[in-house]
């Protein structure tokens, strides 16, 4: 039966898991759109001189990068239903992926912007910037340069991870092979998601490598 | 006329007392020249005058306003947006330079001027020529900080300082991060400035700078100043031994 037309059984099949795949990749731009901005948003927080914000954000980076992520999505999704929160499954998913993700890349970027010399600090006041123009147009840009290569680390991860939402009901790429494989038990829908996987993140390293190119004039 | 006015600053690290009641004044287009043994406080001294150092009490008045007015233990008097008004008027330039690496030689210099005093970037980058063409790297506006020279650097950064129109410019050891060669192109921008009559207060280690450009030099020893007086005088007959004993160990 399959072999009567085998370019048409893998156009077929990986139509349909490109079809899941929308939801991944939808998935992954929300999380993206959001955790890099509040990321650094909350790297300053962590470095901030007040206490307060520290430990609060201490507190958050410490739970969210301690607990598994396939926890947090039960949490979500199961855990707030029980206290009367409940959340479609791509609002669950997008919030666990968002907060979850915002962890790691607070300490990214806390970690790029400590490694900004004083120094430059130092210019900057000494030029009577303050705090706001000093990090938007002085500590940042060089710091966010610096994160470039772990950046691209986690949107790689995260590409994979997408791959969790399954748990709580979601047809991503991954389920989408996994329900032609239950059909058919054939091996081809896995390698289809594996080339789909395999595209998606060599776009994203491509992407990343240009961005890299563009600040490394200096 | 009075440009900047220190009393009784005390400073400490931790335990250590760095600058230990220190009274100082500083004339319109003077030139002053702060010598002395490392960790004898002049650099703290300097960050004091532009706020990179709290002090722990005593009073700093910039052209008569008080900039920092403390009693031991208590909080400064004048306001943090007062003193930010004030230390516009104070220009600096680092041992180390501190250009902002990821802009270049012109992008350094109209940063300020634009993003703070909102300068309109036209006027800016034709200030910055300027600016450029007078320390002598007119040809390097375009370039990235890391591809010029120590000496180039410095001179930029002096460039950059001058560009928010200081009345009074802070040196902290200037071309002590520098090769011997190129120490000379940075005291000649130096040089033309105090021409100029600016009002220069440099920390420096080049006596050759202090003996001919300086109106008055500054001896600090241990957080003190041991002698504030003409730089002949200083250089030549010293009245305290340890100026003495130091200024036979730097060679004049």
């Amino acid at each position: 039966m399959i072999m009567d037309n085998l370019a048409q059984y893998i156009i077929d099949s990986a139509l349909f898991i490109l079809k899941g795949g929308i939801l991944t990749v939808e998935l992954y731009f929300v999380t993206i759109l959001f955790s890099i901005p509040l990321g650094i948003c909350f790297a300053l927080m962590k470095i901030s001189r007040y206490k307060l914000l520290r430990e609060i954000t201490g507190f958050y980076t410490w739970v969210f990068r301690g607990t598994p992520l396939l926890l947090q999505l039960f949490f979500t999704y199961y855990g707030l239903a029980v206290v009367g929160i409940t959340l479609q499954p791509f609002s669950a998913a997008a919030i666990t992926f968002v907060v979850n993700y915002t962890a790691y890349l607070t300490e990214i970027y806390r970690a790029g912007i400590e490694s900004i010399d004083r120094g430059q600090h130092e210019a900057a006041h000494a030029l009577n910037m303050n705090y706001f123009q000093t990090m938007r147009r002085i500590i940042l840009p060089q710091a966010v340069r610096r994160t470039i290569p772990p950046t691209c680390n986690e949107a790689i991860n995260l590409v994979k991870d997408t791959a969790l939402v399954s748990v709580i009901g979601m047809s991503d790429l991954l389920i989408s092979a996994k329900e032609i494989f239950a059909r058919d038990f054939v091996i081809i829908p896995f390698i289809i998601a594996a080339v789909i996987y395999l595209v998606i993140t060599t776009v994203i390293v491509y992407f990343f490598r240009k961005i890299e190119a563009r600040y490394s004039i200096y | 006329m009075q440009m900047l006015k220190a009393e009784n600053i005390i400073k400490s690290f931790g335990s250590h007392r760095v600058l230990n009641s220190v009274s100082l004044e500083i004339n319109k287009g003077e030139v002053i020249a702060v010598i002395g043994p490392s960790g004898s406080g002049k650099s703290t001294l300097l960050r004091c005058f532009n706020g990179l150092e709290e002090i722990d009490s005593g009073m700093i008045l910039i052209e008569n306003e008080t900039f920092s007015c403390k009693e031991p233990g208590m909080k400064d008097t004048v306001k943090h947006g007062a003193k930010r008004a004030m230390q516009k008027k104070i220009g600096m330039v680092f041992q180390n330079f501190n250009l902002f690496p990821h802009r270049t030689v012109l992008e350094n210099i109209i940063e300020a001027p634009v993003t703070v005093n909102k300068m309109n970037k036209k006027e800016a980058v034709q200030m910055a020529e300027l600016l450029l063409e007078k320390v002598g790297l007119a040809d390097k506006k375009n370039s990235y900080p890391s591809k010029i020279s120590g000496g180039q650097k410095q001179r930029v950064a002096i460039a950059r300082a001058l560009g928010m129109n200081p009345d009074i410019m802070l040196f902290d050891e200037p071309t002590s991060a520098l090769d011997p060669e190129l120490t000379g192109e940075v005291l000649k921008t130096m040089t033309d400035l105090a021409r100029e009559k600016m009002t220069m207060f440099v920390v420096t280690h080049e006596m050759r700078f202090a003996a001919e450009i300086a109106d008055r030099i500054i001896f600090m020893d241990d957080g003190i100043i041991l002698a504030d007086d003409k730089p002949d005088k200083i250089l030549t007959s010293p009245d305290h031994f340890r100026i003495k004993s130091f200024i036979e160990k730097v060679g004049q």
